[in-house]
């Protein structure tokens, strides 16, 4: 039989599927004007907008729900776990604006090519934890979930010599600048999938995992 | 060591074994919420606690019950007195058709704690670890049934602690009380703990996550999961724990 939270509670999921898909899209879009050096501004920014009603949405449905039916045991991780994955998802969409701007702002919107390998390598992780962290939400895989963390700790690694690379940079031109933020941002992407990692594995086991 | 230490019991009411090997450590100065879906045997586990299946016709018992390490199913344990340690609070309020001050100064003659000025003071003292003193302070003599439902249900606990026990059995004690009466028991089952052990039974869940510190889920006779409150509601260990808790069981 199924109870009245079950409907409320679907209804949850497909506003936060839709979510993962619009916050997915965010970042392709940003990352790949970045790479391909095209201006990705106006999509991106319409698409950082959605996510932040979204985000609003998801919050009210689940503080219903709670409202409602006080859920406990698998209802009630899926309802708390669902508010901090809505958050990690309105930050993707964060992020992808502030990568599109920045990129706008300081490059023009052109190919910024220093240390482009690195650039190259660390965006194609991000874009890959970006698509792990949804995938896994959307099938509740808390295995591949936990892959995220190899994953982060390779993006930290490339960030860090990015950096490395960035500061000695001469002549600092706004094209450095501009993948030195860049850089921080995909990092920052990184962290959220991972968060939402955690997330998902809790969902699936109740374990309060680290995978930072 | 566990204040009441429940060891392999088993209980049956002439052929049907209503409690299986049920074995639970129960710690001092908290309160346990004993759930389960109707007829799990929670009801019978708390009342073998002060060997209330006793009076029970056919009733047969096997295993032990330690309060503070002695099993009150040993012979040379005086179930009177086993009673007033172990203080028992109904489902329904149960109060004596006498005044609200005979209700408390009842139990406290007949254990012959005290009389006069000091029988005074504990009726007082009850009443206000009840919280009800301030409600009724001025009508002591009026009969017990002019009170409210929820008062009603505050005197019978005020009746259990006149006799001081250490323990405190609660079997539903709010399914008949409002949402009022019921916030004001819970109140005071917490307030409670800081000096007795409570457990009680109850059928409501979030009663359960509300007031207790540790919680045992009993199912067709068995304990089938037991430990802390918030674990058990937030992560239970066993599917059919959490199949119950949130609502899929049947």
């Amino acid at each position: 039989m199924s109870r009245l939270l079950d409907s409320g509670l679907e209804q949850l999921t497909t506003m936060l599927l839709k979510m993962g898909e619009t916050a997915e899209k965010s970042i392709s879009e940003s990352v790949e004007g970045f790479m391909q050096g095209r201006d990705a501004t106006k999509k991106v920014h319409e698409l950082s907008e959605v996510l932040l009603t979204m985000t609003v949405s998801v919050e009210d449905k689940a503080f219903e729900l709670i409202v409602k039916y006080q859920p406990v045991a698998s209802d009630l991780r899926i309802i708390n776990s669902y508010m901090k994955i809505a958050y990690d998802l309105e930050r993707y969409g964060r992020y992808a604006w502030d990568i599109s701007f920045t990129h706008k702002k300081l490059a023009d919107s052109q190919k910024c090519v220093y240390s482009w390998d690195l650039m190259e390598k660390m965006s194609g992780k991000a874009l890959e934890m970006v698509h792990i962290s949804i995938k896994s939400l959307r099938d509740q895989n808390a295995e591949l979930a936990k892959t995220l963390a190899k994953t982060e700790n390779e993006v930290d690694e490339i960030y860090f010599k990015h950096l490395d690379h960035l500061s000695k940079a001469i002549p600092r031109t706004k094209c450095v600048v501009c993948n030195l933020l860049v850089a921080r941002y995909l990092e920052r992407i990184a962290d959220h999938a991972t968060y939402m990692g955690e997330a998902i594995v809790y969902i699936a086991t109740g374990e309060k995992l680290t995978l930072r | 060591m566990a204040k009441v230490d429940v060891r392999k019991l088993n209980v049956w009411f002439k052929d049907k074994q209503v409690l299986k090997d049920v074995g639970m450590e129960i710690r001092e100065n908290t309160v346990t919420a004993v759930m389960g879906p109707s007829g799990c045997g929670k009801t019978t586990l708390i009342r073998a606690i002060n060997r209330m299946n006793d009076i029970i016709e056919d009733s047969h018992t096997t295993g032990e019950i330690l309060i503070d390490g002695e099993n009150i199913y040993n012979r040379s344990v005086s179930v009177y007195e086993l009673r007033r340690k172990v203080g028992m609070v109904f489902q329904k309020p149960n109060p004596f058709p006498k005044s609200i001050h005979e209700n408390i100064a009842f139990g406290i003659k007949i254990h012959k704690i005290a009389i006069g000025r000091k029988l005074e003071e504990i009726v007082e003292k009850s009443l206000r670890e009840a919280a009800l003193w301030d409600e009724v302070k001025d009508r002591l003599h009026d009969s017990a049934f002019s009170l409210s439902g929820g008062q009603q249900q505050r005197l019978c606990i005020a009746r259990a602690l006149a006799v001081e026990p250490e323990i405190i059995l609660m079997d539903e004690p709010c399914s008949a009380l409002d949402p009022a009466a019921t916030a004001k028991i819970e109140g005071l089952m917490k307030g409670l703990s800081e000096k007795y052990t409570v457990i009680i039974v109850t059928h409501n869940l979030q009663q359960a996550a509300r007031v207790s510190d540790f919680t045992a889920f009993m199912y067709l006779g068995k304990l089938e999961e037991y430990g802390n409150t918030r674990s058990l509601f937030e992560n239970p260990k066993s599917e059919v724990t959490e199949t119950y808790i949130t609502g899929r069981f049947g």
